[in-house]
Parts: structure tokens; sequence; C-alpha cells
């Protein structure tokens, strides 16, 4: 699967100038390579050989569990830490903690809201953006932009403390994004927020990409990755379990579309037999219910199992498709759920 | 890194100005903190405290100059007010009905007297026990007070002796210098006297004279006519007789005249003789020589008529006669002396009275402050508290700034993200030392203004100079607080750890009591904390009014010492936060 993941690379690397600074890289380059990353903290080993390649415009995702090293290797990633082993590469070059340059080329949101609460949004903004080497003038056009991105103007000038919870994410990441990274990584961006922030989010990160930052979007939501992510990492206790696009990742799963369907009383016996393709794997209970459960073959069995229902006389209530996604490929490939606590808004 | 250490230090006071409680604990803590310990502690220091003074209820049962003074003395106390009561119960009431009364004076009736008469008074302190502190404060001074009148009391004694003394002496001087007048006088007086007496004894003698040679006239003439007739009496007498001699005279001439013829007569017959014995005329004696007879001229006088012409005795005038007579003079006994002066006694008296030699009031022993600066001996005890109290919270300061802010920013996210914007640690670190560096610094001066101009501290001869340990313990502070960061790690712990030791250090290092009340191996101790060199310069220039230069090598070595911190943090933060 490493070795496929691999092969999945490719274009050419940008080139440092000589001042440090990215000169500005096409669409498609590779901007970060990630070699064998190899990370413990004492005797737990937290990063077991994570390899990954992220090209420009690109937004890979970062999926696992609580705890499976996303934050590490993002952290490895953003230098902030250094490797036991390994390579990372950014724009060709290997940063270090000292090489200021090419880390200003990056931006780092992290699962924490990393922000001042005492300041303004725009006083956030303006303080990261001056970091990154905007002049003072042009830092606050850029400001006023991320702010416009995310939707936070009208709360430039509010304590970044007097915000809602999804308004600090944003301005978390707007703070990312202020300097117009080649690099962008984000450390599970939506934790908590509410829909409407986590639309406008995903929306900003996606424009992000397709302005041609190279994006890296860790989180244990898989519904995330499907929606913005071309390529992801499945990873679990510190490994890549499976790397590939969304398709490729559901695929690895095995699993088929689950339909559930829900009677008025009992449906009537061997209504669906004849129809190939299926397999009942759940029957009405003892109480009474006329909730079962078919996996079936492909999606375009489903109009076929309601047709059937209606001809034997059965009356559906309800029912329910559910197309086998990240999570189900998760399980299948590690046993364990993906998240721990899914949240009300999916 | 100088574009990061900028930012951050420009950031920090952003955070800073939107930080409540930082600002709290910078500015109004610190002088709730020095006002409450300085008017708290203010009173034993003598420091003046305006309306927080102690309240001294006062009976005045005395009513004299003794009284007057205590009163006015404690009127003139600046860390006392008094209440001046009619009696015991209203003071017990004012002690036990008021936090800041300790004690009672009462001044029992006689007092004055008592000390105008040389005998010992006391003045009567009800206390109340449980305020003992405040008691010994309030006693301290009234005992100094006791001392001052007394010897303000001796003072006028030995005044009021040294001007009667002084009158003893005028007044001894002129008794002596009218005895020396008398004696002059008397001694004038003897000489008018013996003058009076010499010309007494003269007019006595010329008026003696006067008289006696009217007298002596008188006898003369008397003398003169009795003598006369005397001498016609005697010449008639002489005639007479002389006229009955003479017829023997002349009988006797005769007899001469024949014994004149004899002796020729015999002269030859002896002659013949002489011749008759021829060998043996030798052995004839020599015959006795005849006495020549008178001359005949003489015996004719004797024959001659006496002529009786006596003139009568020529008496002189009585002039010539007072003249003549034999010197005699005429003394008059001596006037009779004044009895002698006791003189050379009596000035001897005189001196033994003279006041040097008179028994003199013994002082008293008291003692003066003098400080050995030459600074004023009174001190404020702002002067003690403002600086401590300002190195106490300027430490805490820093633990919220820096030991705080820097957990805080790790765990916000905060630091990661600067430093993936490219902000190195060293210069993010410095950063913030450097903005709370300068927040210290205008911590330390805001104190010192707010001291200076509410509290009445003293800035010293040279109030620039304070900034230099200002600066070191900022500095030092600073570094301190970057430690305590890499000590403590967690947000929860940084007060608990830092709060103690920042206390702990103003303690040791003389902040919040003066150093010397500590023992000695604490002392020792303290000279490794720049609290303790950065007070010991902050008391030189204010405290004890010293040259510049006597802050300065404190300030090195706050300064030394706070290097070794930054050391210290910087390494413990670069493997820490790095």
């Amino acid at each position: 699967m490493l070795a496929q993941f691999a092969t999945v690379q490719s274009g050419a690397s940008p080139r440092p100038s000589r001042s440090g600074r990215l000169v500005s890289v096409p669409n498609g380059a590779t901007l970060l390579e990630a070699i064998a990353l190899r990370k413990s903290y004492g005797s737990r080993l937290v990063l077991d050989g994570i390899s990954l390649a992220v090209n420009a415009g690109e937004v890979v995702g970062l999926l696992g569990p609580n705890g499976a090293g996303k934050t590490t290797t993002l952290s490895l990633l953003a230098t902030l830490i250094e490797p036991d082993s390994g390579t990372v590469r950014i724009a060709g070059a290997i940063p270090s903690l000292r090489h200021h340059a090419l880390r200003r080329r990056l931006g780092f949101v992290p699962q924490a809201i990393a922000l001042y609460p005492s300041l303004s949004g725009f006083q956030n903004l303006e303080l990261f953006a001056r970091l990154h080497g905007i002049s003072k003038r042009q830092a606050r056009s850029e400001c006023m932009r991320a702010l416009e991105e995310v939707g936070l103007t009208e709360r430039a000038d509010d304590r970044v403390a007097t915000l809602s919870g999804g308004m600090q994410r944003r301005l978390n990441l707007a703070c990312g994004l202020v300097h117009r990274p080649d690099l962008l990584l984000l450390d599970e961006p939506t934790v908590g927020v509410d829909p409407q922030s986590r639309e406008q989010i995903l929306e900003t990160v996606r424009r992000a990409a397709q302005g041609g930052a190279a994006v890296v979007y860790s989180t244990h939501y898989m519904e995330e990755v499907e929606r913005i992510c071309s390529r992801a990492l499945l990873i679990d206790r510190g490994k890549v379990v499976a790397a590939g696009t969304v398709a490729e990742l559901i695929a690895l799963g095995g699993r088929q579309p689950l339909m559930e369907l829900t009677f008025q009383g009992a449906p009537p016996p061997a209504w669906c037999d004849g129809l190939a393709g299926i397999t009942q794997i759940a029957v009405p209970g003892a109480n009474g219910n006329g909730k079962i459960a078919l996996q079936l073959e492909s999606f375009a069995l489903v109009s076929p199992v309601l047709e059937r229902a209606r001809a034997a006389g059965a009356q559906v209530l309800e029912f329910n498709v559910h197309s086998p996604n990240l999570s189900d490929a998760f399980i299948a490939l590690t046993g364990r759920a993906l998240r721990d606590l899914i949240p009300d808004s999916y | 890194m100088l574009r990061t250490i900028r930012l951050t230090f420009l950031n920090e006071f952003r955070l800073l100005a939107q930080d409540r409680v930082g600002l709290f604990m910078l500015l109004l803590a610190p002088i709730v903190i020095i006002a409450v310990a300085g008017f708290s502690l203010g009173n034993i220091y003598g420091a003046r405290m305006g309306a927080h003074t102690y309240t001294v209820p006062l009976i005045d049962d005395d009513h004299g100059a003794v009284a007057r003074a205590i009163l006015d003395a404690l009127v003139h106390e600046p860390a006392v007010t008094v209440a001046q009561v009619a009696n015991l119960d209203l003071a017990r009431a004012i002690i036990r009905g008021r936090d800041r009364a300790p004690l009672a004076i009462v001044i029992p009736a006689g007092t004055t007297a008592t000390l105008a008469a040389g005998r010992a008074a006391e003045v009567v302190l009800y206390v109340d026990p449980i305020k003992r502190l405040e008691i010994s404060a309030i006693e301290f001074r009234i005992g100094d007070l006791c001392r001052r009148i007394t010897a303000a009391a001796q003072d006028q004694a030995r005044t009021r002796l040294a001007h009667g003394g002084a009158d003893l002496r005028a007044r001894l001087t002129r008794i002596s210098a009218n005895l020396d007048a008398l004696q002059t006088g008397v001694a004038d007086y003897q000489r008018q006297l013996t003058g009076a007496r010499a010309r007494a004894e003269k007019d006595l003698q010329a008026q003696i004279r006067r008289q006696m040679g009217a007298t002596i006239d008188a006898l003369r003439v008397q003398t003169q006519a009795a003598v006369e007739k005397s001498i016609e009496q005697a010449r008639a007498s002489i005639a007479t007789e002389v006229s009955a001699r003479r017829g023997a005279i002349a009988a006797v001439t005769d007899y001469l005249v024949a014994l004149q013829a004899s002796e020729r007569d015999f002269d030859r017959w002896f002659a013949a003789l002489k011749a008759a014995a021829g060998s043996h005329a030798g052995a004839i004696p020599p015959p006795p020589s005849f006495p020549a007879p008178p001359a005949q001229t003489a015996l004719a006088e004797l024959v001659k008529p006496i002529d009786f012409a006596i003139a009568p005795p020529h008496l002189p005038p009585v002039g010539d006669a007072a003249s003549a007579t034999p010197a005699w003079s005429i003394e008059l006994p001596p006037p009779p002396s004044p009895p002698a002066l006791p003189s050379p006694q009596l000035r001897a008296d005189l001196e033994a009275l003279a006041p040097a030699a008179m028994p003199v009031i013994p002082g008293t022993l008291g003692w003066a402050e003098r400080t050995v600066t030459g600074a004023s001996a009174n001190v404020n005890s702002f002067d003690q508290y403002v600086p401590g109290f300002g190195i106490t919270f300027l430490l805490i300061g820093m633990l919220m700034g820096i030991s705080l802010g820097l957990i805080d920013e790790r765990d916000w996210g905060t630091l990661a993200r600067l430093r993936v914007s490219g902000a190195s640690l060293a210069g993010t670190l410095l950063g913030k030392l450097l903005a709370r560096f300068l927040v210290g610094m205008l911590q330390m001066i805001v104190l010192l203004a707010i001291g200076y101009w509410l509290f009445g501290v003293s800035l010293g001869g040279y109030p620039a100079m304070l900034l230099l340990p200002a600066a070191a313990i900022s500095f030092a502070a600073a570094a301190f607080g970057l430690i305590i960061a890499c000590v403590a790690r967690t947000h929860d712990s940084v007060m608990p750890i830092g709060a103690v030791v920042a206390m702990a250090m103003s303690a040791i290092g003389g902040c919040w009591w003066p150093l010397d009340f500590e023992p000695s191996w604490m002392r020792a101790f303290a000279q490794f904390l720049p609290t303790t060199w950065t007070m010991l310069a902050f008391n030189n220039l204010m405290i004890r009014d010293l040259p510049a230069f006597s802050a300065l090598w404190p300030s090195l070595a706050t300064i030394t010492l706070g290097v070794v911190f930054l050391v210290v943090g910087l390494f413990g933060a670069s493997r820490l936060y790095d």
C-alpha cells in the first residue's frame, strides 16, 4: 500500500531560491514530502514510518482516530518537532527549526485555537502576518482579506474571547492563511464548531487549495475528507494503514451499500426472493417492529428492492441507504472505529 | 530575529493593555498592599498617617505645665491623634470601641507641682493588652516624650538657676564694689580726720600763741615796770652800799700799795740773803712768789664811783616774745579709727557664694539619633514599602507576564504558531523579556512616583539614579519569570511555585522588613538574591540618602544574578519550549 501511495506522487519539486524563499510553485508540483517518519516519546512509539507527499493545489487528508498520530505528524511537518528518523522536505528543502524563511511559507492551523484571546481578530492576524514577513501596510489588506474569507469582517475588532467557538475556529484558520502560504497544515480545524462555521472552514480550505496551496488536512471526520480531500491517509497507531483517493480507500474497506427498510408491521415472507445481489443481514425482531437491513451489491438495486416490496403489498414507512465510507474502510482495515464520538452535526 | 523581537515586544504590550488582571497586579495591587502595609506599620516608623493615626484618649487631671507640654507634644506627634476626655470611663470606652486606640494617658493631678518640687512624677497609661505592638509603639513615643519634658523642665530649672546665679553674682559684685567704695570712703574719712586734726592742732597753736602773746605783752609791761622800779631801787641800794664800801676799798688800796713796797724790799733782802749764802745759795729754796697786785687802774676802778645808770631791761614785743618762745607743739589725740572692715573674709565668703560653686542639677541621659549617612533619622515607612512591595509585585508581575504568559502561549498553541511563523524561540523569548523588562521598569517608576506623590517617599538626592536598581531588578525579575516557566511547567503550578519563590525572595531579600531582622544564615543566603541587592540600592538612595554611586555596586550585583537567571532560564526554555 505504501508503495502504491508512493507511486501516486508526481510532478517536479520546486526549488528554493538562494534567499530561502520559495519560487512560485506550479499546481501539481510536489511541495511536501515526508519519508518514513518515526517519532517516539520515551518508550511510546507515536509514529512508525509515516510517509506522504503533497502536491501544490491538493488537499491530502490525514484520517485517524484520536491518538493515531495525526497531530504528531503535522507537528513534524510543521517542523515544530524533529523526527527520530525520516525526512521532511518542503519544496525540496529540508526545513529546520532555524530555517525561518522556509517556515514562513508554512501555514499552520493547530488543533487548539492558537489565538491571543485578549486581542482582536485583526490584531491576531496582523501579528502573524507581520511575523511571516509581510509589511505593515500589506498586512492590513491581507488581514482584511483573510477575515473576509472566513466571514469575520464585521467582527474584526472584537476580542477573540468574545467570539463564538465557531468564529474562533474560523479565525484560527484565517491566521494560518493570512500570509498566503504555499503549504497549509490543518490539524482538526473543525473540532467542536457549528455546521455553518464548518462549511465556511471547508470552503476556505478548498479555495486555498484551488489557489495553489498544498494542504494537509488532519481530521477524524471522514465526511470532511470525503468532501474536500483528493487523497487521504488512514492512520492508526502511528502507521499509515491505507492511502489513496477517497474512492480507493472506501473500496479497500470492501463494504457494500446497506439498505435499511421500516415496514408497517412485519413484511410479507419471501417478499424479496429472486432479487440478485441482495443479502438480508437483519430480520424483524420479535417485538414486532418491521425494520430489516439488506446488503446491496450496488446502489442500482435500491429501486428494484422498493418495487419488490410494493409489489408484495408491504407498506414501507421509511428506508435508508448507507453507502460504504472511509469509516467502514477504517473499521474493515483496523477493526477499530474511526471516531469515538460522532457529533450531532453529522 | 530582530523582527521577531520587535513584534513580540509590541505584542506583549498589546496583551498587557487588554489584561485587566495583569494591570491590576502590576499597579493597583501593589499600591493597595503598599498602602495597607505602610498605614498599618507606619506608626511604628513614625510616618505621617493623616486620618490613620492611633487615637489616644487623654485625661488631664493636672491642668499644669506638664500636662500642657504632653498635650502639645502629642498633638504634634504624626502617629497619634489625641482625644481629650473627662474621665477614665470615657477613655475605656474609646479603647474598647476603636481598633486604633491601644491605650489612654492619665496625667494625675499635681504632676506639674510634683515635678516642680523636684520629686518624681508619673503619667499613668491604661493599656489594652491585646494591642501590645501598638502599645509598644506609643509607649516608645511617650517615653521619649516624658524624657523630653523632663529634660525641658530640667533645662528650664537649669536656666533659672543660671539666671539666679548670674543675678546673685551681679549682686555680689555690687556688694563687693560697695565694700570697696566703703573702704575707700573710710580711708578718705580717716585722711580727712587726720588733716582736720593737724589743722586743729595748728589753729589751736596759733590761738594759744596769740593769747600767750597778749598775756606776755601784759606781763612784759608789768615786768618792765617792775624791773625798772627794781632797778631804781637796786641802784639806790647799790649806791648806798658802794658808798659804804668805798672807804674800805681805799684802805685796801693803800695796803696794797704798801704791800707792793714791801715786796720790793723783800726782793732786795732775798737777793742779799742769797749773796750772803755764798755757795749755799743754791740750797736756799726760792721764796714764795707774791701774787701780783692788781693793777692801779684796776684798783682805781674800785674806787671809782659806781655808775648805776642801768638801762632798764628792754622786753621784746609780744611777737618777738612769741617767736622767742621755745618750739612747742600741741598734739591732739588721734581721731578714733573706724572699726576695720572684714574685707578679705567677706570677699572670700562672697566668692564662696559664686554660682560656679553651687550644686548643679544633674542632666538627663537621653539619646539623639544621628544617621551615619547624615540623612534624616525619621524614616517614612513608605520608603521601605514602596520599593519593597514594588519589587514583590514586580516579581509576581513577571510570573504572570512571563511564566504564565509563556505557558499559556504554549497551551494555547500560539507559541507553536509563532514558531511556525518563522519566529525563533530565542527571538520570541527575548521580545517577551524585553517587553516585560520595560513594563517592570515602568511599574517601578509609576510606583515610586505614586509613592512620592501619595505617600511622600524620599527619592534621595539623585532621583534619576533610582532607575538603575529599577532596571536591574526588572531585568533579574524577567529572567526569574523565565526560570519559573521552566520549573512550574503548567499553568496551575506557576502561581503556587512562583508566588512562594517570589515572596520568599522578597521577604528574605529585605523587601518586607529590614534585613537585620533575619538570622545570620538567612542573611547569608540573601546575598544570592537580587532582591537583597536591589533593596540595598534603593535604601542607599532613598533612606540613607547616599551619593549616586552607592547604588552602582548593588545594581551590578543584581544584574549579575539576573544574567545567571537568564542563562539558566534560556537553557531550560530551550529544552522545554523549543
